[in-house]
């Protein structure tokens, strides 16, 4: 009887939205149709992204990757302090739970069984190469820092699932990768003021996440390297750190988060009373 | 022309329709964990939504806001202002999204935390326990 | 047939099958069958992303939603409770 009930209210749902779309569609309302021009704002961005004549051209053919780093770099650093205060918060919940990990030697010898552990190593190489070329070509091909950071912090859970959290714990322990995401956020922080330390040797002045010399501004990072390959300038170092932060991020929560329950509410309520 | 009207309403509509269903799931289900899937797919179909508004009507197909040919020539740039979609609304729901995975990562510690000192996941039962 | 009608008509698909799978989701009980219906919903997300043309978000949505967040509540599930409401 509660089958049929959901079946009925299925295709109830699926006949009210065709009907309603049909008749704002033949009544004369359009809800919405998709334009034929796009926003000026958009045509400046299309038309300035690669392209010499302009000075305010960022000199990368993807025009997402350059909004993100160059046109709108400060969104990006604010996201990343977000998304870093969250790593912060998380790991104050479970303190204490980190140290005792690494002072005790737990031997634990399982995991699921041979074929799945032999085809688990063969994914994991591919996993990451696939990861390190979205970094990498960020700045030519769709890609760039998160979306590489995100498909590399699929490995290690596939690790903790076929081996055990002791194992992925001893090898990158969580302080360890506490340590190697500040030291990917630091990379970051350094290519903002790159080219105005640069400047300022010289005697000159030059703006915060500058990447190509602007108008009163005569520095920047080469943008072609000889005469065929794109560089992309700044854009290359913010894609490989980002990757490298987020990944390292990734892998100090899932070993936090799988740890065994009997073991972990023993340690983390003794502080709390 | 009709029909295209008609196929696009469907895809705006029924993102309405996912809003709604996943509100209803966010204030009435009493478990935390199933709030918290409710949440997720709200944020996403929101995240749709704002790229749905950079698309355009161009007649065999758009173009994604990527150049293929290096160097350019102007002709080849004005062809792309005139076939390619807006890119900044995409710029933005990148961040959307990583700022959403921050907010969902923090609840689910939440939530196991919650557990461990109250033994519950009900939300009724929370709130009858005054301490 | 026209290829721009084609293109429409699968996003339209894509859509009203994500309709179906938001339903389904929300309204079970056991709420390990409600994880495996939002990551076949994030699965239909992922096809309208990119027949809009946003090959950007599409790459950044798959492993986070599909990959990620189906495992991690997963954990949530195994460490707390199964069942959402009492049992009957």
């Amino acid at each position: 009887m509660k089958r049929y009930i959901h079946v009925v209210v299925i295709v109830t749902l699926i006949m009210l939205t065709i009907v309603l779309s049909a008749a704002f569609a033949l009544g004369g309302i359009a809800l919405y149709l998709p334009p034929r021009n796009v926003r000026s704002l958009a045509e400046i961005f299309l038309k300035t992204t690669f392209n010499p004549e302009y000075r305010i051209s960022p000199m990368s053919p993807e025009a997402v990757t350059a909004i993100v780093w160059d046109y709108r770099g400060l969104d990006t650093l604010f996201e990343t302090s977000v998304m870093f205060l969250a790593i912060v918060g998380a790991l104050t919940l479970f303190r204490g739970l980190s140290e005792k990990l690494s002072q005790e030697e737990i031997e634990y010898r399982g995991g699921l069984s041979v074929i799945v552990k032999t085809v688990t190593r063969i994914a994991i190489v591919m996993i990451i190469a696939v990861g390190a070329s979205l970094a990498l070509h960020g700045h030519l091909t769709p890609g760039g820092g998160f979306q590489g950071g995100a498909t590399i912090a699929v490995a290690p859970m596939l690790i903790i699932i076929t081996f055990s959290t002791y194992y992925m714990s001893r090898s990158i322990s969580v302080k360890k990768a506490v340590l190697l995401r500040s030291i990917g956020l630091s990379v970051i922080a350094l290519t903002t003021f790159l080219v105005l330390i640069i400047a300022l040797t010289q005697n000159s002045t030059a703006y915060i996440f500058q990447n190509q010399p602007k108008v009163y501004a005569d520095y920047g990072i080469p943008s072609y390297l000889g005469n065929t390959i794109v560089l992309g300038g700044t854009l290359l170092l913010f894609n490989a750190a980002e990757t490298f932060a987020v990944a390292f991020g990734f892998i100090a929560l899932l070993i936090l988060i799988t740890i065994p329950e009997d073991y972990a509410k023993t340690i983390v309520l003794e502080g709390e009373e | 022309m009709e029909a295209v009207q008609f196929l696009f309403n469907i895809v705006v509509v029924s993102m309405i329709m996912n809003i709604a269903v996943s509100l209803y799931g966010v204030f009435a289900r009493p478990s935390l964990i199933k709030k918290i899937i409710a949440l997720t797919i709200f944020s996403d179909t929101v995240n749709l939504m704002v790229i749905l508004i950079g698309f355009r009507y161009v007649e065999p197909n758009p173009l994604p806001p990527i150049l293929t040919t290096i160097p350019p020539t102007s002709t080849d740039i004005s062809t792309f202002v005139q076939k390619a979609i807006d890119p900044l609304p995409q710029a933005l729901v990148l961040t959307a999204i990583v700022i959403g995975l921050a907010v969902t990562l923090f609840l689910i510690f939440l939530t196991i935390q919650t557990y461990r000192i109250y033994r519950t996941t009900d939300v009724k039962k929370i709130a009858k326990l005054r301490g | 047939m026209n290829i721009v009608i084609l293109h429409y008509t699968l996003m339209a698909i894509a859509s009203l099958l994500s309709v179906v799978s938001v339903y389904l989701a929300i309204i079970e009980r056991d709420l390990v069958k409600a994880v495996v219906y939002s990551a076949l919903q994030s699965t239909f997300y992922a096809l309208l992303f990119y027949l809009i043309m946003a090959p950007d978000i599409f790459l950044t949505y798959v492993p986070v939603s599909v990959g990620l967040y189906t495992a991690l509540i997963l954990v949530l599930i195994k460490k707390t409770e199964r069942f959402e409401g009492e049992e009957k």
